[in-house]
């Protein structure tokens, strides 16, 4: 325990800064990318709303996994070639916009639909309502479910370890100690704290959020 | 379509018509242009040649991509039957009048959900090897997705639980009912009915997790995509086709979630409609 420290626990808060690195930049992005899909999903067009389903169905149901590989090793066969830390990131922003998208819905589904014949009866436009009615009461009827795929990208950020990152995130590291030096359960157990911790902290926050934003109907 | 979104645009007037086919008729062009660009990039890297996509034509390949779906839905099957059980040991435990208890349940419960199940698999690749124990690859992936879908599976049976009218429970009491009787032959029927949908949208976690079987060759559908991959150089295709697996395979899991769902919506309301 106290050798894992000494030698490896600058290399462990690093390794941590990485996982929530690229936690933080694919939800993010994945929140605006799922968001303006939304948007296309309920828009009167039809042949985008199908493609957008589509969008969404596929990368809802793809194992984090098998996108990450397809990413990785066979977009290079197809002349697309990406660093391993975008790809990791490129694969959690498609999946978590699929899922923000997901939920967005549901919240969207929750609007009472006078609230929409009002804003039209007087006359609002469809980007007006989308943006001053819809989306404010959407994004806050979903920070539960939203919350929890924070949780989940920052475990999907695991999958990081797949493949050789320049700098190894939480998981992948554990592995290169424990092949390094065999030192068992104790640099697992420190690392799944530290995941736990984490969806621990952002639960919290998320439940804060939600008292000061959440719409009591 | 659902209610709040048909009254976004329903009765369009003639301005906001010709702008809604214009709108069609620009993303039909950008789809097709879409499609178009993908085509291309496999054309100009020759992908769409025979020699990458020939061997699918061989019953031997479909064969192999069978066996490993075969492996897929053995590890998902076995890790969820564990994960039914243990999620149902870990709600009672969670809702057990004795405190220690619930605070060891409790603290079981978020650990096992707050780690990432692939640092669990390389827990039981690496760990027991080093203490001289010999594990089997299935066990490898399915002990690792079977405590993260227990974990999550306690609470969706508490939310079942806590979703039963509380004046079920008065009404067995009343009758003279013992807690553990009230609960066997009142609360859990309904619970079960409650939560069989979500527990059916759990199974795609559970399918998606045994993709792990990667980092342990465990042969599941991942695994076997490697081999083909190996025998015939062919990438992009057999990448492509296994995905294209997964999602069928997990897209119908959740409409037969959702299925059971609106069926049991379908059930409260007539009840209701009958009062």
């Amino acid at each position: 325990m106290k050798q894992l420290i000494s030698e490896y626990g600058w290399q462990f808060i690093a390794s941590y800064g990485v996982s929530l690195r690229i936690s933080c930049i694919a939800f993010v992005l994945g929140l605006l990318l799922g968001t303006l899909l939304t948007v296309g999903r309920i828009s009167p067009i039809p042949p985008l709303r199908q493609a957008i389903n589509i969008y969404v169905e596929t990368f809802r149901n793809i194992p984090v996994l098998a996108l990450l590989v397809f990413i990785v090793y066979a977009l290079p066969d197809l002349g697309l070639v990406i660093d391993y830390e975008p790809c990791v990131i490129i694969t959690l922003i498609l999946v978590s916009s699929a899922f923000t998208c997901d939920n967005l819905r549901t919240g969207i589904n929750a609007i009472d639909a006078e609230q929409i014949q009002a804003a039209r009866a007087l006359g609002l436009s469809f980007s007006t309502i989308v943006t001053s009615i819809i989306l404010p009461q959407a994004l806050s009827s979903v920070i539960q479910p939203m919350v929890t795929l924070f949780i989940s990208v920052v475990i999907s950020s695991s999958t990081g370890s797949l493949v050789p990152l320049a700098h190894a995130e939480l998981t992948g590291l554990v592995t290169q100690i424990n092949n390094k030096e065999a030192m068992g359960v104790v640099t697992f157990l420190l690392a799944s704290i530290l995941y736990v911790l984490t969806g621990l902290i952002i639960a919290f926050v998320g439940r804060r959020l939600e008292k000061r934003y959440a719409l009591w109907r | 379509m659902s209610r709040t979104e048909t009254a976004l645009f329903e009765a369009t007037g003639p301005k906001a018509r010709r702008r809604i086919i214009i709108g069609t008729i620009v993303s039909i062009l950008a789809l097709i242009a879409l499609g178009v660009w993908i085509v291309y990039r496999f054309y100009i890297k020759g992908q769409l040649e025979s020699q990458y996509w020939y061997f699918f034509s061989q019953i031997n390949v479909w064969a192999f991509i069978g066996a490993g779906l075969v492996g897929t839905i053995r590890a998902a099957i076995g890790s969820g039957i564990i994960a039914l059980i243990m999620g149902l040991v870990l709600m009672f435990g969670r809702m057990s009048k004795i405190a220690p208890v619930r605070w060891l349940a409790t603290a079981v419960i978020e650990f096992l959900r707050g780690t990432p199940t692939l640092l669990f698999i390389y827990f039981m690749f690496l760990v027991p090897a080093q203490l001289g124990l010999h594990i089997s690859t299935y066990w490898m992936v399915v002990i690792p997705t079977s405590a993260y879908a227990s974990a999550v599976l306690a609470e969706v049976y508490r939310s079942g639980v806590a979703a039963v009218p509380f004046g079920q429970k008065e009404a067995g009491l009343s009758l003279g009912f013992t807690r553990a009787q009230n609960f066997v032959h009142i609360i859990l029927p309904q619970t079960m009915r409650i939560v069989t949908p979500a527990l059916v949208a759990q199974l795609v976690v559970v399918v998606k997790d045994t993709t792990f079987g990667y980092v342990v060759t465990y042969p599941e559908l991942m695994v076997n995509a490697k081999v083909i991959i190996a025998n015939f150089s062919s990438l992009v295709p057999v990448y492509l086709v296994v995905s294209i697996i997964y999602v069928l395979v997990n897209y119908a899991i959740s409409r037969l979630a959702n299925w059971l769902l609106h069926r049991e919506a379908a059930h409260v309301t007539s009840d209701e409609s009958r009062n």
